[in-house]
């Protein structure tokens, strides 16, 4: 579904100079796939996220997506951003439909689909309210509720949970398997947390910074529906310890 | 408001103040009454005067601003311009503006138009440049194009700081109109304190200071009013893109 072929990416940092936030990377991901990336912070992770949705161009190398290369962002990709990024002055329902009106691809359906979406999120009620009058946690719900609705082949996530507590966060990882279980999408999920990559992913993509590389992929054999009994499991201690290796191992490595 | 005015009525009667240095509420009240059809004829004067400078400086400064938060060059170029025409003090330029444009309505707008547009241009610049950019970026996710991107998310991200600028606008609005009025005009409240203090007839002076203050709340008020029957999100709004946790 999604191919990265030996992408690199270089800014211009605001002195002149160039700080490659991407070197060499290389990455596939089957349609239907749940590939989470782990990281330090700097490492690259949203600028490969944004590469893959067409928002930022790579320096070299290229991406492809169902065959054809990501020039600009594309219908069959959808993206959730740490912050909910919702429109005050829009009500939950008119921000979920938000991206198919401004793409104009409302059908007479998309209302329907938007609360029906928004009842399976745990939303149902609040099609009327105002982003301001919900929590972190149910702000961010109709984001992702927005990004479902598009239908995407490709979903991206950076770092959807890091605003919120760790409750909030792990009540909430569950309900994207769910939705994810009943949609089937590629997605690419941006983490800070080890545990949260190893229950979500089939695979783990392992990055290091300066410059953005991937280290290792590391693929999860935990059977679906997963849930955090198997956080107890061998598999998973041999994933999250192999994970924490790779990020903590080279710190030391540096330091010393 | 009215403990205010009981007390002021209360220290002129007591302390004997003589009425063409601060005239009593009851004093000022009886001289409007007293010819209150001139006095209507100089409010209608000044309101006109206060709503068409007002209306210039909204149907000027919101593209104006559009234009200054498209494009850096464009702002570097037109701001100081903007800053330019505020440090020129709008009493030296009224006479200017009467000769080069006759004693109408026009110079009196132009003046009004200069005191109140420059916090609205601020304003609504301030708002446009204000988008969080993951909503930008959410924008071009969707293909947006620029115009979209202006009129779907920048416009409407900006309303509650265009209507912090109008607020100001219309209070600034009164105050121009007046500046206008006492340089050149032969109607309005500003015209009026003028004519009523050589005269020595400071009630009606205060009469007219009293009708500018509450034409200038009435239009303050206006302005809130629209602002929460149009934008019921914007009063108050603490936006979306800062998650509440
Ligand atoms: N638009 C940009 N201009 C300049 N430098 C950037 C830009 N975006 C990201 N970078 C740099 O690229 C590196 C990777 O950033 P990013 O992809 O945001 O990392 P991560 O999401 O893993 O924290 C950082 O050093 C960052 O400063
Ligand atoms: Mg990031």
């Amino acid at each position: 579904m999604i191919r990265i072929e030996r992408v690199h990416k270089t800014f211009r940092g605001r002195d002149g100079s160039p700080v490659e936030a991407l070197c060499d990377v290389s990455l596939e991901v089957a349609s239907g796939e749940f590939v989470a990336i782990v990281g330090a912070s700097g490492c690259g992770k949203s600028t490969l996220l944004r590469l893959v949705a067409g928002l930022v161009p790579p320096t070299e190398g290229r991406v492809v997506l169902a065959g054809r290369e990501v020039t600009a962002p594309r219908a069959e990709t959808a993206m959730v951003f740490q912050a909910p990024t919702l429109l005050p002055w829009a009500d939950v329902l008119r921000n979920v439909t938000f991206p198919l009106r401004l793409m104009h691809r409302t059908t007479p359906d998309t209302e329907d689909q938007a609360r029906a979406l928004l009842a399976t999120a745990g939303l149902a009620g609040f099609e009327g309210r105002l982003p301001r009058e919900l929590s972190g946690g149910m702000q961010q719900r109709v984001a992702i509720c927005r990004a479902l609705l598009q239908e995407p082949q490709v979903l991206l996530m950076d770092e959807p949970f890091g605003a919120l507590d760790a409750l909030t966060r792990e009540e909430m990882s569950l309900e994207l398997l769910r939705l994810w279980a009943a949609r089937r999408m590629a997605v690419l999920f941006v983490t800070h947390s080890i545990p949260e990559a190893v229950l979500l992913a089939d695979r783990v993509v392992v990055m290091s910074p300066r410059p953005g590389r991937v280290v290792d992929v590391i693929e999860v054999d935990l059977p679906r529906p997963r849930s955090f009994e198997q956080e107890g499991s061998d598999e998973f201690h041999r994933c999250t310890s192999r994970i924490r290796a790779h990020i903590f191992g080279e710190r030391n490595a540096r330091a010393a | 408001m009215i403990g205010l005015f009981a007390i002021w009525e209360a220290s002129v009667h007591l302390f004997g103040i003589r009425e063409f240095i601060l005239p009593a509420p009851s004093a000022i009240w009886s001289a409007t009454i007293a010819i209150w059809p001139t006095v209507l004829d100089h409010t209608l004067a000044t309101l006109t005067t206060v709503l068409l400078g007002f209306g210039a400086s909204v149907l000027i400064s919101l593209p104006l601003a559009m234009l200054i938060a498209a494009s850096p060059a464009i702002s570097a170029a037109i701001y100081p311009l903007l800053v330019v025409t505020q440090s020129i003090p709008k009493v030296a330029l009224a006479p200017i503006l009467i000769v080069a444009l006759g004693a109408n309505e026009v110079p009196r707008i132009i003046v009004t138009f200069l005191v109140a547009f420059f916090p609205l241009v601020v304003g609504t610049v301030a708002g446009l440049l204000a988008t969080p950019p993951e909503l930008i970026e959410l924008g071009r996710a969707c293909r947006a194009g620029k115009l979209q991107e202006l009129v779907r998310i920048r416009l409407p991200f900006a309303v509650p700081f265009v209507f912090g600028g109008l607020k100001v606008a219309a209070a600034l609005s009164v105050v121009g109109a007046v500046v206008a009025e006492f340089v050149g005009a032969d109607a309005g409240l500003g015209y009026l304190i003028q004519t009523s203090m050589a005269f020595f007839r400071t009630p009606l002076a205060f009469s007219a200071v009293v009708i500018l203050a509450i034409m200038g709340i009435l239009l303050f008020q206006t302005v809130a009013m629209l602002e929460r029957v149009l934008f019921p999100w914007s009063s108050g709004a603490e936006h979306a893109a800062t998650p509440a946790a």
